[in-house]
């Protein structure tokens, strides 16, 4: 199974994002499976010893893989294939919780509802301002914080783990102590920047003080967890490579612009992807940022209302099931497009270097 | 050779140390001023400065926490959902993963790239007919509507199924066959011993992601049976911020994780780097 | 890196040996555990019976009732019940019963619901026990008139016995007051606000004064107290919205408006970090004080004891801001015994001892006339004389109408006056933005 060679295939490392979604590898086409071998070898080219024998054989390799895929397929089905399905179901509706009135098909109304609501422009606009204010920090200085950890350190392990502590920590603790932080009168935060002469901000009221905050939190969870894969990514770059290049009279930034970055390439897009995908859907962070309790609006002026605490309104609070499984599908459709267009340009950027 | 202000590659710089320690402790200092808040009184919070030393009340704080709140019942209720969950990700998602990756059948193809589809699907996205659903069953409000829903990921499956095909040969199993070995023989004795690596990755992470998990516990548990998360929330969102209980419970919530993660760090590490390069 | 070398686990003997049978073990007892442990935590369900007979009793609440004591009281003379109280947010706790109403099960055996919420879940009677049909026809004279009618869907059926009534009063700092060279004799400060136009022009000359404190807490808390005095507030008794063309709502949000924008708000967020820390440290002067805002301040601000006093709030002491109700869902297995212990909790020696410890002011009229409400003082409130203050707003006030979506439609409007107040949006564009969010949350 070892192969040699710079070929550094990503394989998708060990996501943990909060919200379950992991990504999918960076080469869908490409059947990773490569150690099959055709039809041919296996039971078939034995000669048979006993006919029964041959036939509880066949039989077993014909209908056992469905036997061991089954309990797995059948959940997945009933719990996550099924609801997907059903969600587009329910957004074609009228569909209230509590409502006395009956549940009506109503075909595509939600959708035009949707499309003409500024609360759910509003909170695509939050999505995407925190989205890309988290994103892009955080891989930059994840890709600085690796090439640090990359060095003949002592204590390596101590520092790896140290970085990858924000991120086992658990994500609602981590949101109301930044919160702290974040208060307008008594947050830390605000004490430092008062040291310095800096007005005390207030930080959940503005829109970009909020989505800046927000990013923050982001950054600090996640930039531990990147650093770690390109960090992985950069140690199976062989010395070689470097050394002949440094012969060649290369610089330090030309060896990273031609070596590492494209080596680094298929990590790059995965981590652009996950961070896409959590992007899209952070929920606690703007649920619980807001000053008041129990609220579900993303502050007074819906300022850090994410599109997953709209649907989390909608179908929560105001029990309308239907808009909130329109609000779900929209956003499907757009962690799609967006994941799709971060690997095109991704794949880009990382190639042309 | 040129000379650069970056430090070469493997050599340790001037500032690559301190840095390193900046990055540490700003890593750890959110928590560390946890452990600062939930051992004031509520009084102490409200100063300015704030406080950044750790106080004597800790311990109040947190019995205050188990006598005035369930946060004990969240406690258990967590780690019984964790479990759950891990131990049938790993038994599931590895007969699966191991179908996929080496047998043969029918539909193979087509159900591992809706498996690979779904790893992108927002959760939420189902979160509607999935609640209607735990209704129907019966399940609102207990722990059950959060277990069974994620006793499988596509996640888990991807994982076993690229771990093992890389790692046992084909020659293996054949050879398993040719000995007259039916399937299961096979998955006991060969398969199963090979994959504890990646089983011990996948079940820490798959552990450490139930034990978080919010939004969909959130949505489905009640107040009265909580998971940590959903109680941590019900907390903060109290009739009054009590801020030092509030972090004590932040703390103890903390807690489990962060002692998980000091014991099996290197495992965990190591997991997320082996699982990001393959040669 | 490298994978570990596969065929170092290969090569371990195959069949028989104790790695392979343990691990088969292992994996064997894991799966055990894991349904055991399934289906544990399925039967864990709320069974509502103890072993011997005993019947457990949920109630849930939210903020705080004050019923603690009483419960133990009430499991010391009923030796086989035992209670067990969930409290949650305010805004979550009517979530939560709405969707359990919903979903057929998870309600506890009596439930509180506030004043904003109730028409609400009175148009859906079928989710709870007509309380008639356990006895309820004999306390008819215990309540308040319109309090014992708001919680009847119609004139058979009665769902709720009332627990508290807002009432209304000003909350001061007597410290902050002389510091600003007011007077801080209760009667003198409620000879300074007539009406509450007059109230802001004291807030004027307060903050003039530059103690370093604003004078009130937050505008979303005043424009309840000014709009908490009007005969009619977001619905008209047929439900009909009338948010747009009711012209109490705009004169409140106006005078609101004014306070903002001459500086008289703290600004804070009504039950935030901020807001409690607030109360502890004076960062104003001023609070609609409801009764039931006694027992906040007392509970959070306790070193600020003897400082604060209560004021008659302007025009005349009238008005209403909450007030509660004790339900018994449908869903409750023990409607009998719920009934009595909601029929005890509203009782008024309960209701007084409430009162007496935290400051929630009794709907029970009998308790008007007994001197040990009428009479009582509270020292954290310089003793002010808080049953005679109450008692009288309880007797004055004029019942205003909540429509189903009342409580969604002044978050709506508090939230607009949170943006002016934060600066996000000038007064007329967060009425318009509130207006269209309220018109909206009561579809």
């Amino acid at each position: 199974m070892k192969r040699s060679g710079p070929q550094t295939r990503a394989v998708a490392g060990p996501a943990a994002p909060g919200p379950g979604a992991a990504p999918p590898p960076p080469d869908p086409a490409r059947d990773p499976g490569r150690t099959e071998r055709g039809p041919g070898r296996g039971a078939g080219a034995t000669r048979p010893r006993l006919g029964f024998r041959h036939r509880l054989q066949r039989t077993d390799a014909s209908v056992s893989p469905y036997l061991y895929v089954a309990p797995f397929f059948l959940l997945f089905l009933g719990f996550m294939l099924f609801p997907l399905g059903y969600t587009f179901y329910v957004s074609l509706n009228d569909w209230n919780l509590i409502g006395a009135e009956a549940r009506s098909f109503t075909g595509l109304e939600n959708y035009r509802t949707l499309l003409a609501d500024p609360n759910f422009w509003n909170a695509l606009r939050n999505t995407f301002s925190i989205w890309l204010l988290s994103t892009v920090p955080q891989l930059l200085l994840a890709l600085g914080l690796a090439h640090l950890l990359n060095a003949r350190l002592r204590g390596k392990t101590l520092f790896r783990m140290g970085v990858l502590v924000p991120n086992v920590a658990s994500l609602v603790a981590v949101t109301i102590i930044f919160a702290q932080l974040f208060g307008r009168d008594f947050g830390l935060i605000n004490w430092l920047l008062g040291l310095a002469g800096v007005g005390p901000i207030d930080w959940q009221a503005g829109t970009a003080s909020s989505h800046i905050a927000i990013a923050v939190m982001v950054v600090w969870r996640w930039t531990g967890y990147h650093a770690l894969i390109y960090l992985a990514a950069m140690q199976a770059i062989p010395r070689e490579l470097y050394e002949a290049a440094s012969l060649d009279g290369a610089g330090s930034f030309q060896m990273l612009r031609s070596i590492t970055i494209p080596a680094l390439r298929p990590v790059i897009i995965f981590s652009v992807l996950i961070s896409t995908i959590y992007g899209m859907q952070i929920f606690a962070e703007p649920l619980l940022f807001d000053p008041k309790p129990g609220s579900v609006t993303g502050g007074a002026g819906r300022q850090f209302q994410t599109l997953t605490v709209y649907l989390y309104e909608q179908g929560f609070r105001e029990f309308d099931f239907g808009y909130a499984a329109t609000i779900g599908w929209v956003m499907f459709l757009l962690v799609v497009a967006v994941a799709l267009v971060n690997y095109a340009l991704t794949r880009r950027i990382s190639s042309t270097r | 050779m040129a000379r650069s202000r970056v430090p070469r590659l493997g050599r340790v710089g001037p500032l690559t140390y301190p840095l390193l320690i900046l990055v540490l402790l700003l890593s750890v200092f959110p928590l560390y001023w946890t452990g600062v808040v939930a051992s004031q009184t509520n009084r102490a919070i409200g100063q300015t400065p704030p406080p950044m030393l750790p106080g004597g009340n800790l311990l109040d704080n947190i019995g205050r926490v188990f006598e005035q709140t369930n946060f004990l019942k969240a406690l258990v209720n967590s780690l019984v959902v964790a479990t759950a969950i891990t131990v049938s990700v790993l038994v599931f998602c590895s007969l699966a993963g191991f179908a996929f990756a080496k047998l043969r059948f029918r539909g193979r193809q087509a159900m591992m790239l809706i498996v690979v589809a779904t790893m992108m699907v927002p959760t939420q996205l189902g979160v509607i007919p999935l609640y209607l659903m735990i209704g129907e069953l019966g399940w609102s409000g207990r722990l059950p509507a959060v277990i069974v829903p994620t006793m499988v990921t596509a996640f888990g499956v991807f994982w076993m199924r690229q771990f093992i095909s890389q790692v046992v040969p084909d020659e293996m199993i054949d050879a398993a066959r040719v000995d007259g070995c039916h399937t299961a023989r096979i998955c006991w004795h060969v398969i199963l011993p090979a994959i504890r690596p990646a089983a011990a990755v996948l079940g820490l992470f798959t552990f450490m992601q139930a034990w978080n998990d919010f939004f969909w516990p959130l949505v489905v548990l009640t107040p009265d049976n909580p998971t940590v998360q959903v109680a941590l929330s019900t907390l903060a969102a109290g009739y009054f911020q009590d801020y030092a209980l509030i972090l004590a419970a932040t703390a103890v919530a903390t807690l489990p994780v962060l002692v998980v993660f000091a014991v099996l760090g290197r495992q965990i590490v190591g997991g997320i780097m082996e699982g990001a390069v393959k040669q | 890196m490298r994978w570990r070398d596969p065929l170092s686990w290969i090569t371990r003997p195959a069949d028989g040996s104790p790695a392979g049978g343990t691990r088969r073990v292992r994996r064997g007892r894991v799966l055990a555990a894991t349904v055991a442990v399934s289906l544990l935590a399925t039967a864990c369900g709320d069974s509502g019976e103890g072993g011997d007979g005993t019947i457990e009793l949920t109630i849930a609440t939210f903020n705080d009732f004050g019923f603690q004591p009483l419960y133990e009281q009430y499991m010391d003379e009923h030796p086989n019940i035992t209670i067990t109280e969930h409290v949650a947010e305010y805004q979550n706790h009517h979530t939560q019963l709405a969707t359990r109403l919903a979903a057929g099960n998870g309600a506890a055996d009596v439930v509180a619901i506030e004043g904003d919420f109730l028409a609400q879940f009175t148009a859906q009677p079928q989710n709870f026990y007509n309380l008639f049909d356990y006895g309820a026809d004999e306390l008819e004279g215990r309540w308040l008139d319109w309090k014992w009618q708001q919680s009847m869907p119609d004139a058979d059926t009665q769902i709720g016995l009332g627990t508290d009534v807002g009432g209304l009063a000003i909350c001061y700092r007597r410290d902050l007051f002389e510091q600003a060279g007011l007077p801080a004799d209760r009667d003198e400060v409620a000879a300074l606000w007539p009406d509450w136009e007059s109230y802001l022009e004291v807030g004027r000359q307060f903050v003039a004064a530059d103690t370093g404190a604003r004078f009130l807490d937050s505008g979303p808390l005043l424009f309840n107290a000014i709009l908490g005095q009007a005969p009619q507030a977001f619905y008209e008794p047929d439900n009909t919205l009338i948010v747009e063309s009711n012209p109490a709502i705009k004169q409140a949000w106006d005078l609101v408006m004014e306070a903002v924008e001459g500086g008289l708000s703290a600004n804070l967020v009504q039950y935030s970090t901020q807001w409690t820390t607030g109360l502890q440290q004076g960062t104003f002067a001023t609070i609609t004080c409801p009764a039931w805002m006694m027992a906040f301040i007392q509970s959070q601000a306790e070193d600020t004891a003897g400082n604060w006093d209560v004021a008659a709030v302007p025009n005349g002491g009238g008005g209403n801001w909450g007030g509660s109700w004790l339900t018994v869902p449908s869903q409750s297995d023990h409607p009998q015994e719920a009934y009595e212990l909601a029929a005890w909790l509203t009782a008024p020696e309960q209701a007084l001892s409430v009162f007496q410890r935290l400051g929630n002011m009794p709907s029970t009229v009998e308790l008007y006339e007994n001197p040990e409400l009428t009479e009582f003082t509270n020292p954290f409130f310089h003793d002010a004389p808080v049953g005679r203050i109450f008692t009288d707003a309880a007797q004055a006030l004029e019942p205003q109408y909540q429509g189903p979506s009342s409580a969604a439609v002044r978050l709506a409007v508090q939230n607009g006056i949170r943006r002016v107040e934060d600066g996000q949006q000038s007064p007329e564009q967060a009425w318009e933005t509130a207006l269209g969010e309220a018109v909206r949350a009561a579809d």
